[in-house]
């Protein structure tokens, strides 16, 4: 299984600036890219109101179940999932092997229209991730120069 | 695989408790949502359970945490466990995805051995169908449910769950007296950032 590339300050600039643009021309609250296993990577938008890795995660699972459904079905293009809510309507879609595109808008704007707007924002996010891919491909995790704590007890329990 | 976000300063890493049913993978999980420490509030996410009304895991929960692994690096993980029933097998492949880390954990109780051994090669099976080798991943065994009157001794689930070339750590555990909860978590999350730092090259006593 592929795994997403080392990202970037550069990167997620980038992946922020066609998250924005999307904003802009679809008038969509917010904008998430994330990881298949679960992870948030950037996000962009009026989301202070929403938990985010929550989101993530869970849209993550919801995805990854769809493409199964979709599968016991013998379908091959459940590509994206949309719920319509009566304050914000979701979208998510795939962007590439490792990843995906989560839209929230209003309830009220047409999803017709953010999916016109995601398609071009799909294909630049893949590019950077390409990019990134390509910048070094065996370019793995590098902790080597980082300066790590004392990690035998990381989480410690709260005293009663 | 672990992601990293150089931009953010951001590791996020993904560890899965699995096992057979009730064997204790949530209440691993709530009990560290309820006692660990952290420094900012933000540190500790909603434990989310997608779980059915008779309280049985469905597809799985879920908890963010963080800590300050390195410094001037925030380390995000994020805890999943998987719905032990036979017939959930689907799912429980779907949460493996990008796993880094496993906690297994059994049963202490004897007449769960049987079903320990299965939950085990169902997670070697599962891995496998991801092109994933537990081998390669690190994880630890914790042998909870110590506290039953029939508990298995701990070296006969030594004997059938961690006698392969190479051992690892394992724990006994009452996870719902949260004895043994962070001895695990805090084992899983070292042997996970020493497997980056050595992959990288350099060894860490
Ligand atoms: N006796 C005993 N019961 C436990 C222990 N840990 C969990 N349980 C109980 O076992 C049952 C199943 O636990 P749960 O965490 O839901 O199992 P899961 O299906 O693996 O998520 C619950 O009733 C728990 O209270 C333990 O260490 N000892």
């Amino acid at each position: 299984m592929a795994a997403l590339p080392q990202l970037i300050e550069e990167d997620i600039d980038q992946l922020n600036a066609v998250l924005s643009d999307l904003l802009t021309q679809s008038e969509a609250a917010g904008g998430l890219v994330i990881d298949k296993g679960g992870f948030l990577i950037t996000q962009c938008g009026a989301l202070q109101s929403f938990d985010t890795t929550t989101l993530a995660a869970l849209s993550a699972a919801a995805y990854a179940a769809t493409q199964t459904i979709a599968g016991l079905v013998s379908e091959t293009n459940f590509s994206c999932v949309y719920q319509q809510g009566e304050q914000h309507s979701v979208l998510i879609q795939n962007v590439d092997e490792n990843c995906l595109l989560l839209v929230i808008f209003k309830a009220s704007a047409s999803v017709g229209a953010v999916k016109y707007f995601a398609a071009p924002a799909i294909l630049k996010a893949a590019e950077q991730l390409r990019i990134a891919e390509r910048r070094d491909p065996s370019a793995k995790l590098d902790l080597s120069t980082l300066n790590v704590a004392d990690t035998s007890s990381l989480f410690r329990k709260r005293v009663a | 695989m672990a992601i990293i976000n150089q931009a953010t300063k951001e590791l996020q890493i993904k560890i899965v408790y699995y096992g057979p049913a009730l064997c204790g993978k949530t209440t691993n999980l709530v009990q560290v949502h309820s006692n660990v420490q952290t420094n900012t509030p933000e540190g500790k996410g909603k434990l989310v359970s997608l779980a059915t009304s008779s309280d049985r895991t469905l597809f799985f929960d879920f908890l963010p945490i963080e800590a300050m692994a390195i410094k001037g690096f925030k380390t995000k993980f994020q805890l999943y466990t998987v719905p032990g029933q036979v017939i959930y097998n689907t799912t429980r492949q779907l949460v493996l995805r990008g796993v880094d880390g496993i906690v297994f954990v059994a049963d202490s109780q004897y007449d769960k051995m049987a079903e320990n051994v299965e939950s085990f090669g169902n997670l070697e099976d599962n891995l496998k169908s991801l092109k994933l080798n537990l081998a390669d991943i690190p994880y630890v065994l914790q042998y909870n449910k110590r506290d039953v009157a029939d508990a298995a001794p701990m070296d006969y689930l030594e004997y059938l769950l961690n006698n392969r070339e190479v051992q690892v750590p394992s724990f006994g555990a009452c996870a719902h007296k949260c004895d043994g909860v962070f001895e695990t978590l805090n084992m899983i999350t070292r042997l996970l950032l020493h497997k980056y730092i050595n992959e990288s090259g350099r060894k860490v006593a």
